[in-house]
């Protein structure tokens, strides 16, 4: 039966991370020098200009690509796991891994056919 | 870590789910090379989809067994289910046909949709396992949510769509939230080895009954969002007035059945020993489920008086009926019951099945082509311009009512029996008031039809396969009605057990 | 009791089905003659075959005869059972009786010409009819609440499609009202057969008989004093007994001839006769503890029906509050719990049945004449019409209660029952005479100034005369009213035994109450 002690750790974890961002912050506040102008304070820091407003407007296919490229990624952080185990498992998980790359092949079939990956 | 062998996954019990799944992305690539004023033929590919796999879960039914290591189960109870989310889809790809071409929105992917939704309620019928029950509740929700909004750029119909994505996505947090909950609990997310740890965890210490209480509570929320119940309903009326309507005839009677599925296995595989104090007799959800169903009840039979719409009508009717069948839910609760409540809920909608989807086809039948017509008010002077559409309509306000000789008494007559053997009266008194309230808005579209003289140009005739729809349908409604005991004996061995992995 | 050969009860049940059918796929258009036939045609032959159901029967077997069984769901217990009974026998009949005649009155009804679709409404005639006598001859408790409850859609239709201008209003008053009464009882009917196991009737009254079955009983709203009411409230809505009787004026003004008819004629009694068949047997201690009541009620609905009839100006409201006075005397004749009572009861439906459904005709054809119901419209009719105007006083002497006629001996024998009833006495059966005195003050009254007085009016002296087929729809109806009149004896034998065994059995329940065991007065 899994108790909260053994989330122990976790937590424990979690409140280091907080306390030390704290910390750091606070700290390198209160010792560090600070003096601002007008440079330092820009978008930039480096010294380039920033032309235009923050946000633009980009040509609606990028989303398309975006979201293709997401989909398609996401199977090789299956793969990965897959790969590093694949002598343990033997045969079931290449099959299994073949059906998976099937129903992506369908799906990338059906996004080339539908015209997806042209962009004109 | 020691896999199975393919023998072992007893892959023939999955074929009725699995053909589905994988024929819907086989269409998926064939639709590509249909030409795009012969969509229909993606339909027909579709419908023999269905066929093929009613056909096969015919032959699996009076064989049960587990698969997949006992996530999943192919029992009577998942059987029956699957002839009635089959021939719910079968019917919902009738009414399309003619309804996509008509309204301009036909595409191919509407047809693999519909059958990636069905496999996921079939998925759901079967699950045995949580994790199985949320990747099918998602494998049903998510083809909806595309669905619903299938009649973009229309607003409505987007409205639509975005709504039920967006509270659907909630819901599915809620179950994967009580899922997680009771998998903290019990160590296992197996509803068999859940029942088991269920009972360990009573007769111990008491630390985890809360965490139990608090996951079945937010499953039943998480699913009540799918079969809209109150407080989980909001989304309905919007939801089935803006989708296209053969979605929204699909959507009320499939994501029902899948949501009761589910439900209804989790409660009575896994939980059924989850009592409150210690010596109770009922289960501790029993309670729940009984407020929530005398509060589905009232507000859905209530609100649905002042509806002037017909598909919000049948939106707050449907809410109304999920009621009935929570009722029966609730009924499970008392031990002795819960096989005799669980066939009542499966006869239930079964009933249901037919009279709604019959409803909403007639519904649609004199919708016109830009989506309106809908109103009640349309329905002025069918019985003179179109005598049979309307008498059939009539026969279903009948069943929805709950009049005798309709599939409708039959589905009450169950689930009240069921309610008052279970010792539930009060809950039985409000079930019977409310189907008097629900009397009376079903007899106003009634009335409309043959009482009141139309204006206006009378519907137009329904397309061939629409009627088809509204006859299958109307048969269904009437035989059930006339000889029930074709669906009581299909149900006879219906009763949820603990599915093993040992065969 | 068993029974798997066909029985006549289940022809004679399924014959206007028959008849149903063939009219369906008649065409309305060309053949508006032949479907009008068919659907009088077989009513006929339905009310011929039930006078057979009569001639098979034995009167000194109190049991069900006649039976026929066929398991229907036999997961639930429920099956098809049906049979007849000193209880139910006449009701059969006057069921079957008054089809052809409410099927003649529509013949020639203004109805069509407003409304239109005849094929429709002789359909929903013969779903009536099939629905009726299944309520009367079924003898297992789910398929009773199936025709119960089936009988209100046609009944629905023909008023809500044909009726008078509020009609819509009426229609769904009554459908609303019913099924909120009737959806009560399925309640009570689950709770019955789920502890009995079966439901079968006779089953669960031998039973109960035996005590292996028993609801407790200890004060009025007990298990049983609420599954009596269960039953009970159902019934009273049907009847309607004092104050459940609103809907009632509304549906009878606004339907059609027929539809009054049958509803005066027919409907009212299943609300009686489900008290004598169910409330008795099945809840005999709560039926007793309930009975002063219950017949309070009665007498209450017997005095306000009468003094509201009498202020009616609408011939039509007048017969129907006057309804509400007569079912009265059957609910205070079932309450006296003695076999004088329950015989009068049952003989004052058929009795009520044949006058009612003659006055609600005999005020149609006035109807159809002027296309009025007021009485002012009127006067003067003897003198234009001189044999319409004897039949109809006829029919008016005959709902007065007038010694010689039908409505006499079932109202006596009611006196006599609650005379000599141990729960109920003198102080009932004094107000419920008074009633008889208000019925003759109001009928009289509606006769003088429709009939009587100079011919004074244009319309009148031109009053088109009987069509054939309005003689022929009166002639059944005197007929009946002589018969019943002079030779009541026939009609109380083939009660008598059925009525004693249910006497007896209430009385056995109940050993603290000696219920009067009056007998009938030959």
């Amino acid at each position: 039966m899994p108790t909260f002690d053994e989330f122990a750790p976790i937590g424990a974890l979690l409140i280091l991370s907080v306390v030390m961002v704290a910390l750091i912050t606070i700290i390198s506040r209160l010792f560090g020098p600070y003096r601002p102008s007008l440079r330092k304070t820009a978008p930039y820091e480096s010294g380039m200009k920033p032309i235009g407003p923050a946000v633009r407007r980009f040509p609606v296919r990028f989303y398309l690509i975006a979201v293709l490229f997401i989909l398609f990624d996401i199977e090789v952080v299956f793969m990965l796991p897959w790969a590093v185990v694949f002598r343990q498992l033997g045969l079931f998980a290449l099959i299994e891994m073949v059906i998976f790359i099937a129903i992506l092949l369908v799906g990338y079939f059906y996004a080339w056919r539908k015209g997806a990956l042209e962009w004109e | 870590m020691q896999l199975p062998s393919l023998s072992e996954l007893n892959l023939g019990l999955t074929v009725p789910a699995l053909s589905l799944a994988l024929w819907a992305c086989i269409l998926l690539v064939i639709d590509l090379f249909i030409p795009r004023d012969r969509k229909s033929v993606t339909a027909w590919l579709a419908a023999g989809g269905v066929v093929f796999a009613f056909i096969a879960n015919l032959l699996v039914y009076r064989d049960p067994g587990v698969a997949f290591m006992g996530l999943f189960v192919a029992d009577e109870f998942a059987g029956f289910l699957n002839i009635v989310v089959l021939l719910t889809a079968f019917i919902a790809i009738l009414m399309s046909v003619d309804y996509l071409k008509r309204t301009g929105i036909e595409r191919g992917e509407y047809y693999v949709l519909l059958l990636m939704t069905t496999s996921g309620i079939m998925f759901m019928n079967s699950a045995n396992d949580l994790a199985v029950v949320f990747i099918a509740l998602e494998l049903l929700s998510i083809p909806l949510y595309v669905l619903a909004a299938f009649r973009a750029p229309e607003e409505r119909s987007e409205e639509a769509g975005l709504k039920y994505f967006i509270l659907g996505a909630f819901a599915s947090a809620f179950f994967v939230f009580g899922a997680a909950l009771i998998y903290g609990a019990t160590g296992s997310s197996s509803l068999p080895v859940i029942v088991d740890a269920v009972g360990r965890a009573l007769a111990g210490e008491g630390s985890s009954l809360l965490l139990l209480l608090m996951g079945s509570g937010l499953i039943l929320a998480g699913l009540g969002f799918k079969v809209a119940v109150v407080p989980f309903h909001m989304w309905t009326p919007d939801v089935y007035e803006g989708a296209p309507t053969p979605v929204t005839a699909f959507m009320s009677v499939g994501a029902k059945v899948g949501g009761f599925a589910a439900l209804l296995r989790i409660l009575l595989v896994a939980l059924p020993a989850l009592t409150v104090a210690e010596g109770d007799a009922v289960a501790g959800w029993q309670t729940a489920t009984w407020v929530v169903a005398a509060l589905t009840l009232i507000l859905g039979n209530i609100v649905a008086i002042s509806q002037t719409n017909i598909k919000r009508l049948l939106a707050y009717s449907s809410i109304a009926h999920a009621g009935y069948v929570l009722m029966a839910v609730a009924a499970a609760g008392t031990p002795g019951v819960s096989d005799q409540a669980t066939r009542a809920a499966l006869i239930y909608l079964m009933a249901y099945m037919f009279t709604n989807l019959g409803a909403f086809a007639v519904a649609m039948a004199i919708e016109k082509d830009d989506g309106s017509g809908t109103s009640l008010d349309d329905f002025k002077g069918l019985g003179r311009s179109r005598p049979l559409l309307a008498a059939i309509m009539a026969v279903f306000m009948l069943s929805l009512t709950g009049i005798p000789l309709t599939a409708g008494f039959v589905g009450k007559w169950v689930v009240f029996q069921a309610t008052i053997e279970a010792g539930l009266y009060t809950l039985a008194v409000i079930g019977v008031l409310t189907s008097v309230i629900s009397a009376f808005y079903y007899v106003r579209v009634i009335v409309n039809m043959f009482l009141e003289d139309g204006e206006g140009d009378p519907a137009a005739a329904a397309t061939p396969y629409v009627q088809w729809a509204i006859y299958l349908t109307f048969a269904g409604t009437l035989v059930l009605g006339i000889i029930p005991s074709l669906v009581t004996n299909l149900s006879g061995p219906v009763a949820l057990a603990v599915a093993s992995l040992v065969p | 009791m068993e029974a798997t050969g066909l029985s006549l009860v289940t022809v004679v049940l399924f014959l206007p089905l028959i008849g149903f059918a063939i009219m369906l796929f008649m065409n309305e258009r060309t053949q508006a003659g032949a479907i009008r036939w068919t659907a009088l045609g077989f009513s006929v032959l339905t009310f011929l075959l039930s006078l057979g159901l009569w001639a098979l029967y034995n009167p000194d077997d109190p049991g069900l005869q006649l039976v026929q069984r066929i398991n229907w769901l036999p997961d639930y217990g429920i099956s098809y059972y049906v049979g007849v009974d000193g209880l139910s026998l006449l009701l059969v009949i006057l069921t079957t009786f008054i089809m052809p005649v409410a099927i003649l009155a529509s013949f020639r009804s203004h109805i069509f010409e407003e409304r239109g679709r005849e094929k429709l409404y002789y359909l929903f005639m013969m779903l009536l009819e099939w629905a009726m006598i299944g309520v009367f001859v079924v003898q297992d408790l789910v398929i009773f609440y199936v025709f119960w409850e089936v009988t209100l859609v046609p009944m629905y239709f023909l008023i809500g499609i044909w009726g008078a201008e509020q009609r819509i209003y009426a229609a769904v008053k009554f459908f609303l009202y019913t099924m909120a009464g009737s959806i009560l009882m399925l309640l009570a009917i689950l709770y019955v057969g789920i502890n009995a196991g079966t439901f079968a009737l006779p089953e669960i009254i031998a039973a109960i008989q035996t005590g292996a079955l028993s609801f407790p009983f200890d004060g009025l709203f007990s298990t049983q004093g609420l599954l009596f009411l269960g039953f009970l409230i159902a019934f009273a809505i049907k009847v309607p007994i004092w104050p459940l009787h609103s809907w009632l004026p509304d549906a009878h003004v606004q339907a059609p001839t027929a539809g009054s008819i049958i509803l005066a004629g027919v409907l009212l009694k299943m609300g009686t006769y489900g008290i004598v068949r169910f409330c008795l047997p099945l809840f005999p201690e709560a039926s007793v503890a309930w009975a002063p009541t219950i017949a309070t009620l009665g007498v209450i609905g017997i005095i306000y029906g009468a003094w509201v009839s009498y202020a009616q100006r609408d011939m039509k409201k007048l017969v129907a509050y006057s309804s509400v006075s007569h079912l009265g005397f059957v609910v205070v004749g079932i309450f006296a719990l003695n076999a004088a009572g329950i015989e009068g009861g049952i003989l004052q439906m058929v009795n009520h049945g044949v006058s009612t459904g003659g006055l609600f005709l005999i005020v149609g054809m006035l109807y159809e004449r002027r296309h009025t119901k007021a009485m002012e419209a009127f006067g003067g009719v003897w003198k234009a019409l001189p044999l319409f105007g004897a039949v109809s006083l006829v029919i008016v002497l005959s709902s007065m209660g007038l010694p010689g006629l039908n409505s006499f001996v079932g109202e006596f024998t009611i006196l006599m029952g609650t005379l000599g009833s141990n729960i109920l006495g003198f102080v009932f059966a004094l107000f419920a005479t008074l009633g008889v005195i208000l019925a003759a003050v109001y009928m009289l009254y509606f006769y003088q100034k429709v009939y009587m007085g100079e011919l004074d009016k244009e319309e009148i002296r031109n009053l088109e005369p009987l069509h054939w087929s309005e003689k022929a729809a009166l002639v059944p109806v005197l007929i009946a009213i002589f018969l019943i009149g002079l030779q009541p004896a026939p009609f109380f034998r083939s009660m008598d035994a059925s009525v004693d065994a249910l006497v007896r059995h209430v009385d056995e329940s109940v050993p603290e109450v000696v219920v009067g065991n009056l007998q009938m007065p030959e």
